[in-house]
């Protein structure tokens, strides 16, 4: 089924003069995967809305221009009617789940289309057979890791059998290795013949799959390529226009002068020599089966240490751990000695006051203004004082979250995937911050997925699987061994 | 493992609710034993054996010592005792109801029962939300344990609604984006209340339905029996063999 844009503008309020899309035409052919790029807020997942029908039927706004599935003009069918022709995945998968268990949710789109309960078994069947689920068959989708989750709504949506596909940054909380197989799905996918749609910060996943890479910026298509144009252009042409990378194994050849003398400040000297150790860090909810076995690992003081390993592999417990969020008294109170400090990947959960002060004085003893406005200055966070914490944009709050933790003198902060959905541009950003903190003499201890994040700014590498610490290796000199350990080859 | 249909869960939760509100202690236990004898056959022994005890202890302390004169505190303890008496069959009802009916089944049973979809929509909608809550809710308390702010301080007993604040506040934010996400989701998965669903899941009534709707309502008759005339169910038992 085609999708045609024809002269297309879009604002989320009354006034057309402020729209995010300024008179767009696109033409997507059937059969064809499409790539939208682009930095945050520049349009691209209101495009994709406009394309599953969301923009106009859901959101109110004004808007000007027509979009066509094959010759439905959107404005005139029902979402229900779209849904028939349009399967759309997004980003969160802890809110795209109307179940609590796997088997219902993978039926729930069709049970809205009214198919019959013998036609809708045997979709499922296929579904699962074709994506390899059988393992998440009649599981708690609550107890389901981001990448399983993710696979689950692509199966869902898989299973209504529709024309279309639309994903919108289907990739931002997963492993490489689930994003690998996120690919394959898209594959499979177009094997058939559909027509999908992707949004996306992530590109490397993309190269083989894609037809087109379209580039949005500020409303408008500014330009568009095959992946292979895209990806002969170099590193630095996608990066000045705030894409991610095109190929994982070109960052990991050494000696790439770029990744280290970035804009953000220079990585802190790696001479000093005294270690946090940590000992005996255990932890299992079944005696039985230990999700996590680490007899010692060290992290260099005043250093950026990566936490590396695919999604399950017991990262986020080890931080929690290293937290003292969980495991046994004696633990937690060595954990309070060393003062540690969690910054989570959704920070609205840790805000909590009125203003960016509040939040930032909350923790300290005794209250200090002007101390606490040197925080918030050495972080970009002055002129937001007085602010609310939730009127912010996400790299603001989590730098808020950041001064909090800095306020409460902690001096080991773990970041829970600080990237994770983030563009170029926003990750050099948080890399900033990061080298910022290590400047000031905090230790850091960030897990991620992002190589890109690790290249610039991290010195040590944690590799952790099933719960243990598979390698650990500083980072210069073996860059391609990360890239190899992130994508778990 | 039993499987209800969901319009009789719906009933047996109606008829808990309407029975051990007003009615003496004896109904609640009655009531009581439906949910927790299904959720044996759940498999839920540890939730039903602590449940069960605390009913107990709370019963029959109540029956004990209601008539006593046990001072203000002891007033205290024997109301609450009251309370948990009364309450927890209502709880361990929707608990079950909860943890059994999907939401399919629910839509689908609701449907049957020509309850219109603007109706069952919310409804299901506030089902699912409710693990989403405690998610959520347990990521707060853990920002917050790392925070230093503890439920019980001098700081928050200083100024309790500020514990208020710091809970709700985050919580509100998110479930908002949650429920907002959420919404955007179901509807472009064709979740409308235009829409006539199937469902996959079969449902029916059956031989284990038709106990659970005759054991109501003979708790339901006996109910209102005994509070016409006053007599007490184990009178009317007596008479019924003497």
């Amino acid at each position: 089924m085609n999708i045609t844009l024809k002269k297309v503008s879009f604002s989320y309020t009354d006034s057309i003069y402020d729209a995010v899309l300024k008179d767009i035409s696109l033409q997507i052919n059937s059969g064809e995967c499409v790539v939208l790029a682009g930095e945050s807020g520049s349009g691209k997942t209101t495009i994709s809305k406009l394309i599953n029908g969301l923009i106009p039927l859901y959101h109110s706004g004004t808007m000007a221009g027509d979009v066509l599935l094959g010759d439905k003009n959107t404005s005139d069918i029902t979402l229900a009617e779209i849904s028939k022709y349009v399967g759309s995945v997004f980003q969160n998968p802890r809110s795209q789940f109307f179940n609590v268990d796997t088997d219902s949710e993978i039926a729930f789109g069709c049970e809205n289309l009214g198919i019959k309960p013998e036609e809708i078994r045997r979709r499922i069947e296929k579904t699962v057979t074709d994506f390899h689920l059988e393992s998440l068959l009649g599981r708690n989708i609550f107890h389901l890791s981001g990448g399983e989750k993710q696979k689950i709504a692509c199966a869902s949506v898989d299973a209504t059998d529709p024309d279309i596909f639309v994903l919108d940054e289907p990739s931002a909380n997963l492993d490489l290795k689930t994003v690998a197989d996120l690919a394959e799905i898209i594959k499979i996918w177009k094997s058939r013949g559909k027509t999908v749609v992707v949004v996306e910060h992530r590109l490397h996943y993309l190269r083989d799959v894609a037809d087109r890479i379209i580039y949005v910026k500020e409303g408008h298509i500014e330009c568009e390529w095959t992946p292979a144009e895209l990806e002969s252009k170099g590193t630095t042409y996608t990066a000045s226009l705030g894409l991610r990378c095109m190929n994982l194994e070109s960052l990991g050849e050494p000696n790439r002068e770029d990744c280290h003398s970035r804009e953000g400040g220079n990585l802190p000297s790696c001479s000093q020599t005294s270690n946090i150790v940590f000992k005996d860090l255990c932890f299992a909810y079944n005696p039985k089966f230990p999700i996590l076995e680490i007899p010692t690992f060290t992290l260099p003081r005043g250093q950026i240490t990566a936490l590396i390993g695919h999604n399950g592999a017991g990262k986020s417990t080890l931080a929690q751990l290293v937290c003292g969020l969980c495991g046994s008294r004696s633990q937690k109170r060595a954990v309070r000695k060393l003062g540690t400090y969690l910054i989570m990947q959704d920070v609205n959960h840790q805000l909590f006051t009125e203003s960016v002060l509040d939040e930032v004085l909350l923790g300290m003893s005794p209250k200090d203004k002007s101390a606490a406005l040197e925080i918030l200055d050495s972080l970009n966070l002055k002129s937001y004082a007085e602010k609310h914490p939730m009127a912010l944009s996400g790299g603001q709050k989590q730098r808020v979250a950041i001064a909090s933790g800095v306020s409460s003198n902690r001096d080991l902060i773990v970041f829970d995937e600080p990237t994770s959905g983030l563009d170029y541009r926003q990750m050099l950003a948080v890399s900033a911050t990061l080298k910022t903190l290590a400047n000031r003499g905090k230790t850091l201890f960030v897990i991620t997925h992002d190589p890109e994040l690790v290249l610039n700014c991290c010195h040590h590498v944690i590799h952790m699987d099933h719960g243990r610490i598979v390698n650990e290796f500083p980072l210069q000199g073996n860059e391609n061994k990360l890239i190899h350990s992130l994508m778990c080859k | 493992m039993i499987t209800l249909d969901p319009r009789t869960k719906l009933f047996l939760a109606i008829v808990a609710n309407s029975v051990i509100i007003s009615a003496p202690l004896v109904y609640s236990a009655l009531m009581f034993a439906v949910p927790a004898i299904l959720l044996l056959f759940e498999k839920k022994w540890k939730f039903v054996l602590a449940f069960f005890s605390l009913y107990l202890a709370a019963a029959l302390g109540f029956e004990h010592l209601k008539t006593m004169d046990v001072g203000r505190v002891g007033t205290l303890a024997v109301s609450t005792m009251m309370l948990i008496s009364h309450m927890m069959p209502i709880g361990i009802v929707l608990y079950y109801v909860m943890q059994t009916t999907k939401a399919n089944e629910f839509m689908a049973g609701m449907s049957k029962m020509h309850i219109p979809n603007k109706v069952t929509i919310p409804l299901t909608v506030m089902i699912r939300f409710f693990p989403t809550v405690f998610d959520e809710s347990h990521a707060i308390s853990n920002a917050m344990k790392m925070r230093g702010i503890r439920l019980f301080s001098l700081q928050t007993l200083k100024n309790p609604f500020t514990i208020l604040e710091y809970r709700l506040i985050p919580l509100l934010v998110s479930l908002t984006k949650i429920g907002d996400e959420l919404s955007v989701a179901a509807s472009t998965r064709g979740l409308v209340p235009e829409t006539k669903r199937t469902c996959v899941v079969p449902i029916g009534f059956h031989v284990q339905d038709a106990v659970v709707f005759v054991y109501c309502i003979a708790v339901l008759t006996c109910f209102f029996i005994t509070s016409k005339s006053k007599q007490s169910i184990i009178d009317i038992v007596s008479n019924l063999f003497s």
